[in-house]
């Protein structure tokens, strides 16, 4: 690969820095809101070598190519990054960082927000990217969010080819959230002639966009293959061919590791519980922890009087009764990595907190305080889907201060659909439940999800969040709402109301032909790959190489 | 005989009928698949997708539009995927039924000979041996064998691909293990029927009464013994193809090969109502037009069948 760099490091940062409430932008009239998107990194000159084979732990599935009807999931951000492209995405320079855009500005009282597209851009048939295309994605978008859009939108107003201006209809301060890539697929454009001819079927069979990689075949739920794109203005991907495979369901792990063993695969994920060991132990294998998010406990209908974890005192004996250590070292060979909140750290809100103490005896003296003194009987503790192995190991901590249960399983779409209903989705009031709080964005985002009382999917009501919760909604300033997100934090984990375990490691494996090459653990090179911040994958897949 | 035919066809249809009936119903017993989403908290996303997947109406409704896309040759569009149900399933055959036919052929090769070998040796080494084939095919899952496979022949001796089918339909390197994975529980069965069956017409008058007649065994056992034994070992041999067709879910897991049983796994997996629907109806459609068949033979060959119905 070519190191000549172009160097287009665009004075945005400068921009971003101007101070909340400055003079009017190049775009828009009126004081700007302070906006933290970094710049492209461009480079140009590579050559395309070798094919790139990953595999996916699951089925794959069409739908992915279309971020018009973008699911509820991080996984169709691994398609967009190949084959679409945003105006503004996550990227390794940070969680906004230009694409498609090459500025943006938005009115500091939320109501306007403004984009430049970079000149010359096109789609993989040659046609041009216009505004055109990105106002038609934003008005026939119909994944997830859209009533939100829809809603907060009052027009949008077609500068000239290059440039054009959201108008809200009130205050719309998640807009540049939602409207990243990460969040929602309103964001990544497709061609709307394209893309209204063939139909949303035909678009999902064969989609077009303006990604690195162009699509080539897929064999439906098997296997998707995409070429190098030569002509994508960032940067000529590293790798010619890239080969996504679906390999889930029961043994597919085993699979996914001998074909990295057997060179048929380059990169896979997924690597947890039984197989982990061997993973770590191969030395022709690289692997990296890829931290997700905490492993959370959670009280379903704590707040009702006759539950056991109604009463504060049982809900902390539940904590203290966990020795993460020994789970993380059982579970994951260590690689857990110990943290006190229950949301991820890698939002810009989040509030570190101490870890938490395992400390039996003191457990067993606040459950005879509240009330327990022969410890207690739980009506079930309800793992995550698949770990069910994890569940065993907690319930031998809690039943070594007195709480004993026995495991309640689920099949994935049950557990999933139990859980979407929040408190709702368990009659018991005795009930534990593992679960991992994964929503991109802000912390805020898995507050609103899981904590706070008008959510169908929540755990957590308490008054107090309520208020707090009030005031965010209200406030239109993003320190104000920093601060009352920390707020809410620290009462979840000073309540007891979710109790963090560890952050949990889904191990990704790559193979030999990985370029830059090297042999576990001196060759680290390869940790590049995942440098985009809350990406659960390792894109950009521009810049990824292989031996030829 | 028409009026057979008439009769057995009339039959088939009504279990046709059952069988998308109760798979109609059982899969929406399973729950809601929206419920999942719900978790996202957009309730107006959720609810956009309950009615473009048809679930915001009554039953009965669902129901009919789906009888009604079934007679026009319509399985309905994957809630997973996207895509028609038919055309994923159709892509997907060829490959299901190359696997099917291979493990077939093994199951036939490996299962028959060693059941007429142990009928003609009974309480011999070769019995027991044959027995003990029997329950390992039996007993083994066929996962494990798959997975024991890709690692011996994989990994450590790099002979065999492990992953996919191949480029071209005529690859046979990717094709061995998963067949043989596949086929190996399939010949226990058929060491056990033929096993059985040629124990069964062994002990008949008949085949006493050729070897009465001096006839030489080899010839007793090919001509008249093997040949009316064959009815009930090709009947489940016909079964069992169908079976490896459709639902050879862990081997097309394990190897990674793009057949029909993963898009039944993933469906189950989803809650993707059509996928299921379109899977199990194709599955029973050949099951019941393989019986429909051998009926017809049936009747063909012995005229007290047509005769007796």
């Amino acid at each position: 690969m070519t190191k000549a760099m172009l160097g287009i490091v665009i004075a945005l940062a400068v921009l971003i820095a101007t101070p909340y409430g400055a003079a009017a932008g190049e775009l828009l009239s009126g004081p700007l809101a302070k906006l933290d998107i970094k710049a492209a990194v461009v480079e140009k000159g590579g050559v395309p070598k070798g094919t790139l084979t990953t595999a996916q732990h699951f089925g794959l599935s069409p739908k992915w190519l279309d971020p018009q009807e973008q699911i509820a999931a991080l996984t169709q951000q691994h398609y967009e990054y190949i084959v679409h492209d945003a105006l503004i995405k996550t990227m390794p320079q940070g969680l906004f960082t230009y694409s498609l855009a090459e500025h943006a500005e938005i009115l500091a009282d939320f109501t306007k927000a403004a984009f430049r597209l970079r000149p010359g851009l096109s789609f993989h048939d040659g046609t041009a990217l216009t505004t055109a295309d990105v106002k038609w994605c934003y008005e026939n978008y119909r994944g997830v969010n859209a009533k939100t859009f829809k809603e907060n939108t009052e027009r949008i107003e077609v500068v000239d080819d290059r440039t054009l201006i959201f108008h809200f209809n009130k205050p719309f301060l998640d807009f540049m959230t939602l409207y990243n890539g990460d969040s929602t697929g309103i964001g990544w454009v497709v061609p709307a002639a394209y893309y209204q001819k063939v139909g949303p079927d035909g678009f999902k069979s064969h989609p077009i966009g303006a990604g690195p990689f162009k699509f080539v075949s897929q064999e439906v739920g098997v296997q998707m293959v995409f070429e190098a794109w030569d002509a994508y203005w960032r940067k000529t991907p590293g790798v010619k061919k890239l080969v996504v495979k679906g390999i889930g369901g029961p043994g597919g792990a085993a699979t996914r590791l001998a074909g990295l063993k057997t060179g048929e695969l380059d990169l896979a994920y997924g690597f947890t519980g039984k197989i982990l060991p061997q993973v770590l132990n191969d030395p022709d294998l690289r692997w990296t922890p890829n931290f997700t998010a905490p492993w959370v406990l959670f009280f379903p209908n704590w707040e009702d009087s006759d539950s056991p974890f109604h009463d504060k005192r049982v809900r902390q004996a539940v904590s203290l009764a966990i020795n993460r250590e020994f789970l993380i070292h059982q579970e994951t060979q260590g690689l857990g990595a110990p943290w006190g909140n229950w949301i991820g750290p890698e939002f810009d809100d989040i509030l570190q907190l101490p870890i938490p103490e395992y400390n039996p005896d003191k457990a067993r003296e606040l459950l005879a305080e509240a009330g327990h003194p022969n410890g207690l009987q739980l009506d079930a503790l309800i793992p995550f889907t698949p770990y069910l192995d994890m569940g065993e190991r907690i319930l031998a901590d809690l039943a070594a201060v007195g709480i004993r249960g026995s495991l309640q399983t689920y099949d994935g779409p049950q557990y999933r659909g139990k859980r979407s209903r929040g408190r709702q989705g368990y009659d018991s009031k005795a009930t534990i439940l593992k679960s991992i709080a994964m929503t991109p964005g802000v912390a805020a985002s898995a507050i609103r999800l899981f904590a706070t009382c008008t959510s169908g999917a929540s755990f957590i009501c308490d008054e107090r969040i309520e208020e707090h919760w009030k005031q965010y909604n209200a406030s239109t300033d993003p320190e104000e709402r920093k601060e009352l997100s920390h707020a809410i934090q620290r009462i979840i984990i000073d309540d007891f109301l979710a109790i963090p375990l560890y952050i949990n490691p889904f191990v990704h494996a790559v193979g030999p032909r990985v370029l830059p090459a090297g042999k576990a653990p001196s060759g680290e090179g390869f940790h590049k790959y995942w440098s985009s911040p809350q990406a659960p994958y390792p894109y950009p897949w521009e810049e990824w190489q292989v031996k030829e | 005989m028409m009026r057979f035919i008439l009769n057995r066809a009339f039959y088939s249809l009504i279990t046709l009928w059952l069988l998308v009936t109760i798979v109609f119903g059982f899969v929406r017993f399973t729950g809601d698949p929206t419920t999942m989403l719900e978790e996202v908290g957009d309730k107006a996303y959720v609810a956009q997708l309950r009615e473009q997947w048809g679930l915001d109406r009554p039953y009965y409704v669902q129901y009919g539009k789906y009888m009604w896309g079934l007679l026009r040759g319509d399985f309905g569009n994957s809630f997973q995927k996207s895509l028609a149900v038919r055309d994923i399933y159709f892509e997907r055959l060829p490959s299901s039924l190359k696997l099917g036919f291979a493990a077939f052929i093994i199951s036939i090769v490996l299962g028959v000979p060693l059941g007429i070998l142990s009928a003609m040796k009974v309480q011999t080494w070769w019995d027991n041996f044959g027995k003990v084939f029997a329950i390992l095919g039996l007993s083994v899952p066929n996962f494990f064998i798959g997975l024991m496979l890709i690692v011996f022949f994989g990994v450590h001796l790099g002979w065999l691909p492990i992953l996919g089918k191949g480029d071209s339909f005529w690859d046979w390197q990717h094709l061995i293990m998963p067949a043989f994975a596949l086929g190996w529980y399939f010949s226990g069965n058929m060491v056990r029927i033929t096993r059985s069956s040629m124990l069964e017409v062994m002990g008949s008058d008949y085949i006493k009464l050729v070897r009465l007649k001096g006839v030489p065994e080899w010839v007793v056992m090919a001509k008249h013994a093997l040949k009316n034994a064959m009815i009930p070992i090709m009947t489940l041999a016909g079964l069992n193809l169908v079976i490896m067709v459709n639902v050879a879910i862990a081997i097309e897991v394990v190897f990674n090969w793009p057949g029909v049983g993963q898009l039944l796994f993933d469906g189950m997996s989803n809650r993707d109502f059509p996928m299921v629907q379109g899977v199990v109806l194709m599955g029973g459609m050949m099951i019941v037009v393989l019986n429909f068949a051998i009926d017809i033979l049936y009747a063909y060959v012995d005229p007290r069948i047509r005769l007796s119905r």
